[in-house]
């Protein structure tokens, strides 16, 4: 099966930096995100991380995610985005996920706090920065 | 060469910045920052929410505060681009999506507050009121747990994503959202939202 191309986008002041190595397993969304159409932007993302989990591009996979800030409609894509994480885990792929915040930021905080209820196979970890 | 144009005490600009002026002042007295009336587009949201950033950082004591109004904004803002019943669309290449609606963003007793105001169809009236009715009654506790049930729902049906927008405004507001609605005509209503930060 042919390799899966890394996917980088720079952080823009509206979409988060993006650097998904597929292969490698490595993950990474960082910055702020309200885009003008979040289904646009995460979708193909989405279904990347779809495809790389049911092909197992790699048997680890680490996801982090270091958010500022984000609307509505991109608490939904990450949503999405755990969902699939998940159930790599459950089929067998190591996963962690990586929820990095700035120590005083309390919604990013709770944000990740709700995330963290939906995984019973993946290691989701709370990473408090200063 | 042609003659320059007189301009002075002559002409009619003295009354016109007189009238101006008063308007301006008039929102300064209601402790409006800026108000924005019209056709609202991604990047006038764009444009706006830097200035208020800048604005606010200037006034509020902490980054909670700035990000909190920051949040409200674009959540209002994003609803009037979708939601708003007086649009105009086009299939150009990028297409021209324009809807029209007011924002406002002012302060009163030491608190920020967000409004916007659009127009849309009647028929849709009852539900929002009802939708807001039900937010208006939650504590913070029951709104963090309503927008977790909502995240993991899949749209509703006409829905644009902006469901789950309404819950986010509630959350960072300090105290149940006002919402009002004045009916237009038998197919449309004009809806109003503030919320207090």
């Amino acid at each position: 099966m042919a390799a899966m191309e890394p996917v980088y986008h720079e952080a823009t002041d509206r979409t988060p930096e993006v650097a998904f190595d597929f292969n490698a397993g490595t993950y990474r969304l960082a910055g702020e995100s309200y885009p003008e159409d979040a289904a646009s932007f995460y979708g193909p993302l989405t279904q990347g991380l779809r495809q790389a989990v049911d092909e197992r591009s790699s048997d680890s996979i680490e996801f982090t995610v270091e958010m500022v800030y984000f609307n509505s409609s991109t608490a939904k894509a990450l949503m999405n985005i755990f969902q699939i994480l998940e159930d790599g885990a459950e089929a067998g792929i190591q996963v962690r996920i990586n929820w990095c915040y700035h120590e005083d930021d309390e919604t990013m905080e709770e944000f990740g706090e709700d995330f963290s209820e939906d995984f019973a196979h993946a290691d989701y970890r709370m990473c408090p920065t200063s | 060469m042609s003659e320059a144009r007189p301009a002075g005490s002559d002409s009619p600009g003295a009354l016109v910045a007189q009238e101006v002026l008063g308007f301006q002042r008039g929102l300064v007295r209601r402790g409006i920052i800026f108000s924005f009336t019209g056709y609202i587009s991604e990047g006038i949201l764009k444009a706006l929410g830097d200035a208020l950033r800048q604005k606010i950082r200037l006034e509020a004591t902490d980054a909670k505060t700035v990000n909190r109004v920051f949040s409200v904004f674009v959540e209002q803002v994003q609803n009037i681009i979708r939601y708003s019943a007086e649009r105009i669309e086009n299939a150009d290449d990028p297409p021209v999506e324009l809807s029209s609606g007011m924002i406002t963003v002012g302060s009163e007793g030491g608190r920020f507050f967000v409004i916007c105001g659009n127009v849309i169809a009647r028929e849709d009236a009852g539900t929002l009121n009802a939708r807001l009715g039900e937010l208006a009654r939650m504590d913070s506790q029951q709104l963090r747990q309503f927008y977790k049930e909502k995240l993991r729902e899949p749209p509703e049906e006409g829905s644009k994503g902006g469901s789950i927008g309404l819950i986010e405004i509630a959350r960072r507001a300090s105290e149940p959202i006002q919402y009002d609605f004045e009916h237009l005509s038998d197919t449309q209503s004009y809806f109003v939202l503030k919320a207090y930060i």
